[in-house]
Parts: structure tokens; C-alpha cells; sequence
């Protein structure tokens, strides 16, 4: 036979040692951690971590940041796939290409520049104080505000990315057919556009969702230890108490959140078909 | 008034996405010894200071070192697999297609803190092995991922014919096959280039004394000085890597691949 299974699988086993031996087992072990004690299997792990009101704060802050962001980058990626479908060829490839482009600069600068923005001398402040609405600088940073900004510029181009290639395979006639069978642009979206770009919006959306959760850049350089969320609560968990048993539980809250995401996300999709 | 309307959406969008890098260049460029936009005077004295920053040379090179070797291993890995797993009719070819891909689903940190605590700890790793090790893994789904697209469009039977008229297997190929992947394996091999050099949360953990790869080294220092250099630096780095992207897409039009 020309291509030789043994063959095949002596091309292919390299990768797939190296990923099980140096990345699966030393995570698959951190996350059975928090379900080992002295006598042993147990659930104490997760019921001390639930049981800290911060710990609670911090999950509930991490899932509704990552929901706001998700959903802020859906609504404006609608708007603005739509907007870039519909330009001329070459204006489309210019935009789409400074969409693309903050993805290949560090998030360290990309969220280094809001603190330029929404610190105490920052451009925000000057123009409040400038113009009187306060007497002294409010404080932006170290906010759940500053925290959803900077999320929302890291991730929305992923969005903006699965929606334009989503929209392009809408055939061209479908939207001018509907306004002229009467219906308003509401039922154009609801009706055609959202269940035409629904896998789009399941890729974005799972993209942008376990970007937000797993981000530490952000929460870190922007909310600091006042707004904390999973990731930043995982590092000094390790680094402040060597507590690794929080570490673990915390990674298995990450993870499972990614995964159901993208799974409701598909139910979503397949549901209305 | 259509018109107008889709100038606004998409002026707002890309203020939003690209403004704060505008703004990044120009407080870099501040004469002035603070943070600030708009700068207190244009001067260039920040660009130039980054440059004489010991540890900064020193992350900067550590950085790229994981990034240029960090992806070649990768695609050493990833290349052939991609090969078996498109040409082949493995058994648990989905599983192997699983295990290969799982680093980018795993959050970074987790894997920086796993390798920490079960190899460098008590196998005795240096901390350069395992980050490395970290970035290989890292950029491992983009190589498959990458070069899979571009092995799909390659027809297998040319490999066939190249073997029929005499070649061995090995050259049908390095002669046949890898010639026509070559965009694919440079797309791959610049984004993840960009991906492990601008990667954080994996090199967290696994940054010790002395050994800091260049982000881990910028949030340090800003952490203790609130000077423009940060602001620079992060400049520098932008328009590095955006060279590198916009010489790809100009020599072989790398957003294909992507």
C-alpha cells in the first residue's frame, strides 16, 4: 500500500508524545490535585474555594465580564461586518487589514496604551477636569470599567473576523429580497442575517468568551488587585500563599467554562435550525 | 446617508481598535519625564533609552530565541504530523488530532504552572528548558493547523506519479510536497513567531531570577517606574512585528493562510 499505516503513524507520533508527555499529563495532573487529600478522593477543594465570599466575587466577575465583552463585541462586530461587507473590494481588504493588525501587536502595549488613557494625568481626566465637570481626576483605572475596555479591544477583532467571513457566504440577493417582501431591517436582522451568520457569531463568540476568561495581561495592568478575576486570583493564590490547591481548582473552573461555552454556544446554533 | 452611516460605524470601531496604539507611539515620544498624552514636546530621547536597558537587551534576547527555535521545533514536530494525519488513514487519527491541538485550549497559565511544579521542580529542568518546551507546545496547533489547510489543497497523487517516475518516498517529498507547502510552513512559521513572542501568561510562572522573557520583563518594570520607556519599547516591538507581517503578506500573501 502506497501510504503505509505504520508508516503514517511513525510521522504523527513525534507531535503527539511531545503534546501528551510535556502538556497533557503535567496539566491533567494540576487538575486532579484539588481532588487528592491524605485520605483519598474528596470535593473539599472546591467546597473551601466556593465558600470565600472572594472567590465567589471573583467567579461571578470573570463570567459577567466575559459575557459583557462577549455580547459588546457581538452587537458592534454585527454593525461593523456588515459595513465592511459591503465596501467596494478594495476598500473591504484596507479595513479588514486594520482590523486584523492589532492582533499582531503585544498585549502588553496594546493594554499599556489605557493607562495612558484612563490614568490620573491620562486624556480622560484632562478632559474632565478641563472642563469642569470635576474638580479633581476620577479614578478609571483599577476598575471593572478599564477591565471590560481593555478586554473588549484585545478581543473584538476576533469577533469582527468570524462575522465578515460569515456574512460573504450570505448570497447577495437575500437581504434586498426580504426589504422588498416588506420586512424592516429588525426582521432582516433576526430573520435572515442571525440565522444565516450564526456559526460565525458561535466561533467569535466561543473565541472572544474564553479570550476574556483566560486573559491575564488585562486584569492585571488594569484592575490590579481591586478587580481581580480568575487568572489574577490564580497567580497570587500560587504567589502570595503557595496554595495550590486553589490553583487547581481555579484552572478546572477555566476550563470547563471554555468548553460549556462553546457547547451552549453550538446548542444555541443547532437549536433554531 | 448609507454612506454615512457605515463611515461612522467603522470610523468609531477602528479608533477603538487602533487609537490606543496611536497613542502609544506619541507617549513614547514625550520629551517630558512622566506618562502623558498628549507628551509634554517631542523628543526621541525614550526610543533611544530602551535600547540601553541591560535587562531589557537581555529579555528581548531570551525572547527571540524561544520565538525563532521555540517554532522550528514546532514545525518539526508539526510538519510531519500534519503529513500523516492529512495522507494517512491512521487509527485514532482523531485523538492524535485532539492531543496535538490541546495546547491552545488550555489556558496559558496553567500550562506555565503545571510544567513549574511536575518538571522543572522535580525533574530538575532548567527554567530556559521549560519555557522552551512551553513554546514549542504553544505554537504546536498553529504548525498542524497551518500546514494541514495547505497540504488539503496539495493532491496526493503528484506524490504517487513523483514515486511512480522513480523518486524515493523522501524526495517525493522534499521535491515534491514541500515546494508547494513552502507558504503554508512560513505563514505558520510567522504567527508563531508573533504568537510565543508576545506570549504572557505561559512564561508567568516559569520566568525565575535572571531569566524573563521580554513581556514578563516590561510588566516589571512598570510596575516600579511610570516613565515613557514601557511606552516606547511597546512601540518598537509593534512596528517590529508588523514588518514582519506586512513583508510575509507581500512576498507570499500570508492571510491566506491565517
Amino acid at each position: 500500500m502506497f501510504f503505509d499505516t505504520r508508516e503514517g503513524l511513525a510521522l504523527a507520533l513525534p507531535a503527539a508524545i511531545f503534546a501528551l508527555l510535556l502538556f497533557i499529563a503535567p496539566v491533567g495532573i494540576l487538575l486532579s490535585e484539588a481532588f487528592q487529600s491524605d485520605n483519598g478522593w474528596t470535593l473539599q477543594g472546591y467546597i473551601d474555594f466556593f465558600a470565600k465570599p472572594l472567590n465567589r466575587t471573583v467567579f461571578l466577575r470573570t463570567l459577567k465580564l466575559g459575557i459583557l465583552v462577549a455580547g459588546t463585541a457581538a452587537v458592534i462586530g454585527y454593525a461593523a461586518a456588515f459595513c465592511i461587507v459591503n465596501l467596494s473590494a478594495s476598500a473591504r481588504g484596507r479595513v479588514f487589514g486594520l482590523v486584523v493588525l492589532p492582533l499582531m501587536i503585544s498585549p502588553v502595549a496594546r493594554t499599556y496604551a489605557w493607562i495612558v488613557i484612563l490614568g490620573r494625568t491620562g486624556i480622560v481626566n484632562d478632559t474632565i477636569v478641563g472642563l469642569g465637570l470635576s474638580d479633581t481626576p476620577i479614578r478609571l483605572l483599577f476598575t471593572e470599567t478599564a477591565v471590560f475596555l481593555g478586554l473588549l479591544q484585545l478581543f473584538m477583532p476576533l469577533m469582527i473576523i468570524s462575522l465578515v467571513s460569515a456574512m460573504e457566504n450570505i448570497p447577495r440577493d437575500v437581504i434586498p429580497a426580504a426589504r422588498v417582501l416588506g420586512a424592516n431591517w429588525f426582521q432582516v436582522f433576526f430573520k435572515v442575517i442571525l440565522p444565516l451568520t450564526k456559526e460565525g457569531l458561535v466561533v467569535g463568540g466561543t473565541l472572544v468568551f474564553t479570550g476574556a476568561l483566560t486573559a491575564y495581561i488585562t486584569p492585571a495592568i488594569l484592575g490590579g488587585s481591586k478587580v481581580l478575576m480568575l487568572e489574577t486570583l490564580l497567580y497570587q493564590r500560587v504567589n502570595v500563599a503557595n496554595d495550590f490547591v486553589s490553583a487547581s481548582v481555579i484552572a478546572m473552573i477555566l476550563i470547563v467554562m471554555s468548553f460549556s461555552a462553546n457547547l451552549l454556544l453550538k446548542r444555541i446554533a443547532t437549536a433554531r435550525k | 446617508m448609507r454612506n454615512l452611516t457605515t463611515s461612522t460605524i467603522l470610523g468609531l470601531t477602528l479608533t477603538f481598535l487602533i487609537g490606543p496604539f496611536i497613542i502609544i507611539i506619541f507617549a513614547g515620544a514625550s520629551a517630558g519625564e512622566t506618562l502623558a498624552f498628549p507628551p509634554d514636546g517631542l523628543s526621541l530621547k525614550w526610543y533611544l533609552k530602551v535600547f540601553t536597558i541591560e535587562s531589557f537587551r537581555e529579555s528581548f534576547l531570551l525572547s527571540l530565541f524561544l520565538a525563532i527555535f521555540g517554532t522550528v521545533t514546532a514545525l518539526l514536530l508539526g510538519v510531519p504530523a500534519a503529513y500523516a494525519l492529512n495522507r494517512y488513514d491512521l487509527p485514532g487519527a482523531e485523538t492524535i488530532r485532539t492531543v496535538v491541538a490541546a495546547p491552545i485550549i488550555v489556558p496559558g497559565i496553567i500550562v506555565g504552572l503545571a510544567l513549574l511544579r511536575y518538571l522543572v521542580v522535580p525533574l530538575d529542568f532548567t527554567v530556559t528548558m521549560a519555557l522552551f518546551m512551553a513554546h514549542t507546545a504553544l505554537v504546536l496547533p498553529y504548525a498542524v493547523r497551518v500546514v494541514s489547510s495547505s497540504l488539503n489543497n496539495l493532491r496526493a497523487d503528484m506524490e504517487e506519479a513523483a514515486v511512480l517516475l522513480g523518486c524515493t518516498r523522501m524526495q517525493a517529498f522534499t521535491k515534491v510536497v514541500l515546494p508547494n507547502i513552502r507558504g503554508g510552513v512560513l505563514a505558520a512559521f510567522i504567527l508563531g513567531f508573533v504568537t510565543s513572542f508576545n506570549q504572557v501568561p505561559v512564561s508567568l510562572f516559569l520566568s525565575g531570577p535572571g531569566v524573563k522573557t521580554l513581556p514578563i520583563d516590561m510588566l516589571a518594570y512598570m510596575e516600579i517606574t511610570y516613565d515613557p520607556s514601557v511606552a516606547a519599547l511597546s512601540a518598537l516591538l509593534a512596528f517590529m512585528s508588523l514588518s514582519i507581517v506586512f513583508v510575509a503578506e507581500r512576498l507570499l500573501g500570508f492571510s491566506r493562510y491565517v
